[in-house]
């Protein structure tokens, strides 16, 4: 009895401060999303002196304010084009190029593989010079498909190495399995390893969608037009040298936030799941 | 099986292609402005909060003239840096543009012939131009004779507006201890903050936690107690910084710590959080650059303050300031449009349009007709370009290790670690030093 008794405190006493920990870090992780929020509604004078997180008085205002004078209606568009279209080429590319690297033998593979890897090292500030070069030299300046192929480029390494781990740990008995039954290559790579690759794609997903999302440093190196900036163009309107529009800002941090906030609760699931799948396949 | 995964993959890459053609497509498709005959002249810049008042004065300006300013916002800074540097590689600069970073930067830009040599054109009809405009702004964008960059002597830039560094002051609370005027000399300042602190009111603000505000005003007091030559003789090494000058630079530090002259934590403090507390009527004075007046307009527009020059400490030598170009502007050589674009610069730099600048953005115009037009507390700011210096125009500089320890050392005052004698012998050691390394190099 008494060791009944003992074992329940125990549990109690670690469950209680495993959550208290995980309250902590969910505080510390969901804090600066409601600050935002709540700063987003207050006036550029009330958000130095109002230290309330959601203020009396609501300016419900500034988010139309914010996708008025940021413009964000068109940045809007060309941020989700350029999402779907690289997070699309990554995932396509990625997927038979890590296909290729885990599965066929051909010469050269490692070298190419660790080359890959290399460039994964190289912060993207430090190919700023040369790849506007080269962008201009191919004409692909100021356009679209220039930056998309960009950060196609950006993404792959990352991705390659994700995939290939994942396929590596795939049973060479299941790739026979299908051979037999008369699967091609790419046959193999659609039917059998994309489908087993779904929690390594869901996170390939969802960390692209991110990246491709918040980047702009690398789109104000390629854009000239403002028609084509992605939606954190908006966002550099409210900053400037010495004064920043908070309250704006903070409306149009909202705004941008909220679609990634959905992309990633789409894909949660999927993660989540893919763990439990990872064990089988490994 | 096999012509039903042929079918999937080959469904996939035919999306795939499509997307990618419909992008390109879009992207590559007939450039409207290509078709039309409008002379246009293309400016980078980096300043998104004049990013409106840039593209109402293209507006203005294509209406007198029919032609076409296209301003191209690249921020932050960091970026647009970057921007310019890779376009400078690659023969795509814009008509113009702007340099940020050092002289030596500029200067590079210069030698390798990306920058108009403006000279002449200021110079035209007895210099029309050139007497519109402060000297000092011209002096940031200028090469003299003999400089140590081997650039050809000359003007390369316009500067668009200027700025310097004073001290502010509360005017409600100091008429709350009974304060109308400002105070003029040090002595005045210590007996206001008296008044002050005894009615439980911060007395100077300033984001002195960024050293380079410690800095400035310690070389404000520098020129005041022992006047340009010698602060200068003293970088050059010809004067200790154990010198009793230097000491008494030092020991207004000390005073202003003794005496309770500074707001709480004002060492570490940026200057984001200074400019919050003077604005919200939390500090009486404050040590800040003229940028402030937007800043405290956005904070507080109801801020009753005014700029004044800090309180001198000697009448032997002037007040001297930090102050110079704000942004500026360079003509590319080798654009098509060289002297639309120079006529654009003109026209900018016009009372008119500086008037409108400065209104708009609240920044110093660098036209000195347009002062009368300026709100008050920018012309009590632009009053004092006359007073102004700046590191960059003297010449010689200071070794960074010695700035690093003449600053941190003077924190170390202020929160007492240090007497004003310790810290100036410490400076003098490391001077020294490093005087000894450039002589072995």
């Amino acid at each position: 009895m008494k060791e009944g008794m003992k074992y329940k405190i125990e549990r109690f006493l670690k469950d209680s401060v495993i959550h208290i920990l995980l309250i902590i870090v969910s505080i510390g992780c969901l804090f600066p999303l409601l600050w935002m929020v709540g700063s987003s509604l207050k006036t550029q004078q009330t958000i130095f002196s109002d230290m309330s997180i959601f203020p009396k008085n609501p300016m419900w205002g500034n988010f139309y304010l914010a996708w008025t004078k940021g413009g964000f209606g068109i940045y809007f568009l060309n941020s989700m084009l350029y999402t779907v279209t690289v997070v699309f080429g990554i995932v396509i590319i990625a997927s038979l190029a890590a296909f290729a690297f885990s599965r066929l033998k051909f010469p050269g593979k490692n070298i190419l593989f660790y080359m890959l890897l290399a460039a994964m090292m190289i912060p993207l500030p430090g190919s700023f010079v040369p790849l506007y070069v080269l962008m201009t030299r191919l004409h692909l300046i100021n356009t679209r498909i220039g930056y998309i192929l960009c950060m196609i480029n950006v993404g792959l390494s990352f991705s390659i190495y994700l995939l290939k781990t994942f396929f590596d740990k795939m049973p060479v008995e299941l790739e026979d399995a299908a051979r037999i039954d008369g699967c091609s290559r790419l046959g193999i790579w659609w039917n059998m390893a994309l489908p087993l690759a779904k929690p390594a794609i869901a996170v390939i997903v969802i960390f692209n969608s991110l990246n491709v999302w918040n980047e702009y440093i690398l789109a104000t190196l390629i854009f000239s037009s403002k028609n084509l900036m992605p939606l954190q163009r908006g966002l550099m309107i409210f900053q400037g040298i010495h004064i920043t529009e908070y309250s704006l800002l903070m409306a149009g941090m909202t705004i941008t936030t909220l679609p990634i906030i959905l992309v990633y609760l789409i894909m949660q699931k999927h993660i989540i799941k893919g763990i439990t799948t990872g064990v089988i396949v490994g | 099986m096999e012509q039903r995964n042929s079918r999937f993959c080959l469904f996939f890459m035919l999306s795939l292609f499509i997307i990618f053609l419909s992008v390109f497509l879009v992207s590559c498709g007939p450039n409207a402005q290509n078709k039309e005959q409008v002379k246009s002249i293309k400016v980078w810049h980096w300043m998104s909060d004049r990013e409106n008042a840039f593209l109402e004065l293209a507006k203005r300006y294509e209406k007198e003239t029919g032609v076409r300013v296209n301003f191209e916002l690249y921020a932050p800074s960091d970026t647009y840096t970057q921007k310019v540097r890779a376009a400078a590689q690659t023969n795509t600069l814009p008509d113009i543009f702007g340099i940020l970073g050092e002289k030596r930067d500029f200067a590079s830009f210069v030698k390798s012939g990306y920058v108009y040599d403006l000279t002449e054109e200021i110079n035209k009809d007895q210099g029309s131009w050139k007497n519109k405009l402060f000297a000092k702004a011209l002096g940031v964008n200028e090469f003299e004779q003999g400089n140590s960059f081997e650039v050809k002597p000359g003007i390369y830039g316009i500067s668009i507006d200027v700025t310097n560094i004073q001290m502010l002051y509360n005017k409600d609370l100091l008429q709350a201890v009974g304060v109308d005027n400002p105070p003029k000399t040090w002595r005045e300042l210590v007996e206001v903050n008296k008044k002050l602190k005894a009615k439980g009111i911060q007395g100077l603000v300033s984001g002195w936690g960024e050293t380079w505000m410690i800095d400035c005003f310690a070389s404000n007091y520098a020129f005041n107690i022992m006047g340009k030559d010698k602060v200068l003789d003293t970088i050059r090494g010809k004067v200790s910084y154990a010198d009793p000058e230097w000491v008494e630079v030092f020991d207004l530090f000390r005073e202003m710590r003794d005496e309770g002259m500074l707001a709480s934590g004002v060492v570490t403090m940026v200057n984001k959080t200074a400019e919050q507390l003077f604005a919200n009527n939390r500090a009486a004075f404050a040590f800040n650059g003229s940028w402030c007046v937007n800043v405290y307009k956005g904070m507080n527009p109801d801020l009753n303050y005014g700029a004044m020059l800090p309180p001198k400490v000697s009448d032997r030598y002037p007040m001297t300031i930090w102050g110079g170009a704000g942004s500026s502007f360079m003509v590319n050589t080798k654009s098509k449009e060289t002297q639309l674009a120079v006529d654009f610069l003109k026209w900018m730099t016009d009372t008119p349009q500086q008037v409108f600048l400065s209104k708009e953005t609240q920044g110093l115009p660098s036209n000195k007709d347009s002062l009368r037009d300026i709100p008050m507390v920018l012309s009590q700011f632009a009053s004092a370009m006359d007073n102004t210096t700046h590191p960059n125009v003297w010449g010689v500089s200071e070794s960074p290790l010695v700035i690093e320890t003449f600053d941190k050392g003077i924190q170390s005052i202020i929160i007492g670690e240090k007497t004003p004698e310790q810290l100036a012998r410490e400076v003098q050691k490391v001077k020294e030093r490093e005087m000894a390394k450039k002589t072995v190099n």
